[in-house]
């Protein structure tokens, strides 16, 4: 069997030539080129940018990028069109976001493209493949956004240099997935058909909840809400065509969040079996990431591993206060939601599991605290012990190794290493100092870990030092290689991001001592 | 729905157990991630169950030892698992002495043994539940991996593989190895029963279904299994070879220094012309071949004349030498005597100031080792720093000694990876050239020991022959 999918990739991986300067770097450059002077960072408190257009400058690299290439595509794998099978209530838009999110991380041009948005903006009717859609005039209607889809993901292949495009839509029918193919294989597009199927109660259940809460379904009454999503699921249900390999597409089965995947003649290549990589450990969250930094030392100094001193102490106590009280405080809201879910939801098959107990005791088998290995970073967690939590040193966590700059500050190093310095200042992320890492190098070693969090469904609290902070950060907000260096991570501030399908959401909650 | 399992990094204990017919590429599956697991630097080992049935004195059994009627052979086959398995406890446990038995796989002391591969066929699930209760009762997890294959190609083609290099069959002919092995394969066919979605569904385990046309992935539940899950559906069971090739002499080789993007010397220039020559006269249905280079001069200037796809990648750039590049070593010597040293210390390790270690390359290079795995008729043509490190992940050369394998220039590497290791050919293009070796602790380029032929290369290669 031979294996032609190289053939159609674009050959050119080579990098622009720059100058040479003096004796450095005399190849034809570096491995990826100097930040564009056009690109200026958000501000650090903005929201997930997951869902920004992809970063139409020549130049842009990503946090995880290991190097970049003259035609902006990676890896050698062409373009890629993901299509998102299944019906209502099967996480797609969920998925499509995190893909989205991965591969952006790892420099592929991605983009999702809802189908849900489409219709939004041209209809005011919310449910998507209602009744309507029965009548001539629905399937005119339906026709026209799915050609408007279209055009616009051809448009970003073809001229936003787009590697790989996401379709969030049903795509339950035969014939629409196999105009799909046709459309896509014109333009040099492999098609990965990605059909996920939910056959738990709890998870329909979870995705229906958060369906409700949706834009489509703002100012509707709950019940009304439920009743009318439940029904678009059931008419769906009738339409529904299962992938099978007789339709002789490129197809992945996703069974209720990665308990089981089936790949089907996915013969596509690195870029594809990594994204099913990702897919495996990908799971529904449940839970927050919390981020916190350690406590106080006496000399506060990388140089010494000291233990905690009395103000580290009082913070450690006062830090697991506050993220205790938080995780009780959200859980409570969540019992609310469920009973309000299921009083709702009364003439429907579909339940809420309440998840807790009734007391307010805290659970300490739903936290797990992960601190970096030094002295005062895993005492911080001392009172978590305390509690019966379980609480895990994690090597990864380590902070950035600063080299030749440790403790110094910028006034110091500006004065000792003013060359450094300078080239440091053009490029954060990537310069490192003598000895030292960069936040690149650090990307690269924590990205185990990244994958370790996407796993981790219970609360998770990461007690590390900022450079690492801002590296786990900035990929669950999408920040970009240029603000990762900038996020700021005080003593006074528990950061928590929570988990939505659509984008993940930051709350600064304040630890005042 | 699975348990999403948080690893602790201290006390991980995999079991990869493999399922599977004779013949469907398990124990080439077992090497490959003995391989690619080590050159990741995580501790891992292979216990082949064959290798203890032969310790335990069935050296060349007949096809009749495999029949599952009879008691007394099916004995021995039990005994052979039970030993292997009490190594593989041992192993994890730190006090490992089977180093006796011919496993591949390095017990490295400075790797924690994270993963253990029971190579068999555990094609009954009898067999399969006595495993799963033995690593519960250790405390580790099973993941199985079944390769299932009705590819009458393929299992022909590993069938005459098997005839050829297994022990069982040393000193026989290949055709009637080939009978006896293919009537051992109906023994197991009579008790084989493939794992399923029905009744293993509650089974960590992964099954890969003709070379990978279909792959079922069920409940994969830490990181770990994941990326073994990951690398195998890249891996290919046909047998097939992987060309190498440094790009011919550049003028910074010929004036001893270090990266740059020199074009090729003149010899280097004759060493690209008669490179075309050794591919017609070595690569069979060269016609498909691929030539992949990096994104420098050389590596193209070297791939100039053939007449093949060629596919230009960054990622098998030359290892960067960051503020040193472009210098040769005795200047590194003397401007940063301190570098110069670490260095040779800890060649592995040691990052270039602005530059990079052989591990941050072996981390870029994983995009090329994965599409490796997946084609046939690969040519690279690279540079030393990054063939050191290609050629350790295919050979099993440990880190330590991987940045010191001595690759010559003006020679073409062919390596056939094979269930029971990784032939080595070398075809010196006869065209002379600089060395560009370098030995510890001098910053003299050439090999001190070097007549003709004699590199470094075919003493570290550990498996060269089996």
């Amino acid at each position: 069997m031979t294996n032609t999918n190289l053939a159609d990739a674009p050959v050119l991986e080579r990098q622009t030539a720059r100058d040479t300067k003096e004796n450095y770097m005399a190849r034809t450059s570096k491995r990826w080129v100097e930040p564009s002077a056009r690109l200026s960072p958000r501000h650090s408190n903005s929201g997930d940018a997951v869902h920004e257009p992809v970063i139409d400058v020549e130049d842009f690299i990503s946090p995880g990028q290991l190097y970049s290439t003259e035609s902006g595509s990676m890896f050698h794998a062409g373009r890629i069109l993901i299509v998102l099978v299944g019906l209502p209530a099967t996480s797609k838009t969920l998925l499509s976001v995190a893909i989205t999110r991965y591969t952006r991380w790892l420099g592929v041009r991605t983009e999702s493209f809802h189908l849900s948005k489409y219709t939004k903006a041209h209809t005011s009717i919310p449910t998507f493949l209602s009744d309507e859609f029965h009548t001539v005039s629905g399937a005119e209607f339906k026709n026209e956004i799915i050609k408007k889809v279209t055009n616009d993901m051809t448009k970003f292949f073809e001229e936003g240099k787009g590697q790989i495009a996401i379709y969030d839509a049903l795509n339950i029918r035969k014939d629409g997935r196999a105009a799909l193919q046709a459309t896509f294989k014109k333009i040099g597009a492999k098609v990965l058909f990605v059909e996920s199927i939910v056959t738990l109660p709890e998870l329909l259940t979870r995705n229906i909840e958060l369906a409700i809460q949706s834009d489509d379904y703002e100012n509707w009454g709950k019940h009304e809400a439920i009743k009318d999503y439940t029904k678009r699921i059931t008419s769906n249900e009738a339409l529904y065509e299962r992938m099978s390999p007789i339709e002789n597409l490129s197809y992945i089965i996703y069974y209720n969040f990665g308990d089981r995947i089936i790949m089907n003649n996915t013969n596509f290549g690195y870029l594809v079996s990594k994204i099913v990589f990702f897919l495996m450990n990908l799971s529904d969250k449940q839970g927050c990431i919390y981020f916190s930094r350690c406590g106080r030392s006496n000399s506060d100094k990388y140089i010494d591993d000291e233990v905690l001193n009395e103000e580290g102490i009082a913070y450690s106590k006062k830090l697991t206060d506050v993220v205790i009280d938080r995780i009780k405080q959200r859980r409570s809201e969540r019992k609310t939601k469920a009973a309000e879910f299921n009083q709702n939801s009364k003439d429907t098959d579909v339940r809420a599991d309440s998840y807790e107990t009734n007391d307010d005791s805290f659970d300490p088998q739903s936290l797990a605290v992960w601190t970096a290995e030094r002295k005062r970073t895993y005492d911080t967690a001392r009172f978590f012990k305390e509690q019966g939590i379980e609480v895990q040193k994690r090597s990864q966590l380590k902070q950035l190794h600063p080299g030749v700059v440790a403790d110094m500050t910028n006034d110091q190093i500006k004065e000792n290493f003013p060359k450094e310095y300078d080239e440091y200042t053009r490029d954060p992320y990537h310069y490192r100092f003598t000895r030292a890492e960069s936040y690149h190098d650090l990307a690269v070693r924590m990205e185990p870990l990244l994958l370790e969090l996407e796993h981790m469904q219970k609360d998770i609290l990461i007690i590390a030092h900022e450079s690492t902070l801002r590296v786990l950060y900035g990929y669950f907000m999408a920040c970009t290689s240029l603000e990762v260096p900038m996020l700021e991570f005080t003593r006074g501030q528990l950061v928590e991001i929570s988990f939505n399908p659509f984008n993940n959401i930051v709350t600064r909650i304040p630890i005042k001592l | 729905m699975a348990v999403k399992r948080i690893s602790n990094e201290n006390d991980m204990k995999l079991c990869v157990v493999m399922v599977g017919l004779p013949a469907r590429g398990k124990s080439y599956i077992s090497q490959k991630i003995v391989r690619y697991l080590s050159w990741l630097s995580i501790g891992c080992k292979c216990f082949n169950v064959g290798n203890y049935r032969r310790v335990l004195g069935v050296d060349k059994p007949k096809y009749g030892f495999f029949d599952f009627d009879n008691m007394a052979s099916y004995h021995v086959r039990e005994a052979a698992l039970e030993m292997a398995f009490k190594d593989i406890t041992e192993w994890f446990d730190g006090n490992s002495d089977s180093d006796n038995i011919d496993n591949t796989g390095h017990s490295n002391g400075s790797l924690t043994h994270s993963v253990a591969i029971l190579d068999a066929t555990n094609s009954t699930r009898e067999r399969r539940d006595w495993i799963l209760q033995r690593c519960h009762e250790h405390g580790i997890q099973p993941m199985f991996l079944e390769s299932w294959c009705d590819d009458p190609e393929t299992i022909a083609a590993n069938i005459k593989d098997i005839a050829t290099t297994s022990p069982d069959y040393e000193g026989q002919d290949e055709c009637s190895a080939s009978q006896d092995f293919k009537k051992r394969i109906e023994n197991y066919k009579s008790v084989y029963s493939s794992l399923n979605t029905a009744d293993d569904k509650s089974l960590t385990f992964v099954k890969l279904i003709n070379i990978s046309h279909e792959i079922v992935i069920n409940r994969i539940e830490t990181y770990l299994q994941s990326r073994i899950v990951f690398y195998v559906m890249n891996i290919r069971i046909r047998p097939k070879c992987i060309w190498l090739s440094r790009h011919g002499e550049s003028i910074y080789n010929v004036e001893q220094k270090i990266g740059g993007d020199s074009s090729l010397s003149e010899r280097g220039l004759k060493y690209a012309a008669k490179l075309r020559e050794l591919i017609n006269e070595n690569v069979e249905n060269n016609e498909r071949l691929s030539v992949w280079t990096s994104t420098l001069c050389r590596t193209q200037q070297t791939a100039q004349y053939l007449p093949y796809e060629k596919l230009e990648w960054k990622a098998l750039d030359e290892l960067d030498a960051g503020v040193c590049d472009g210098m040769t070593y005795e200047e590194i010597e003397d401007v940063y005597p301190e570098d110069f040293k670490a260095r040779d210390d800890d060649k592995y390790e040691y990052r270039y100031r602005g530059g990079e270690s052989y591990r941050d390359v072996v981390i870029r290079l994983e995009p090329v080792i994965m599409e490796l795995e997946r084609q046939e008729n690969v040519l690279i043509i690279t540079h030393q720093a990054v063939l050191r490190c290609i050629y350790a992940y295919f050979m099993n050369v440990p880190k330590e000694e991987s940045p010191w394998v001595s690759i010559p220039l003006h020679t073409l590497i062919k390596l056939e990876p094979r269930a029971y290791g990784t032939k080595v050919t070398l075809i010196k293009a006869n065209i002379p050239a600089v060395s560009t070796y370098k030995e510890k602790g001098t910053s003299h380029v050439g090999e001190s020991t070097d007549a003709e032929g004699a590199h470094n290369m075919l003493v570290n290669a550990p498996e060269m022959t089996q």
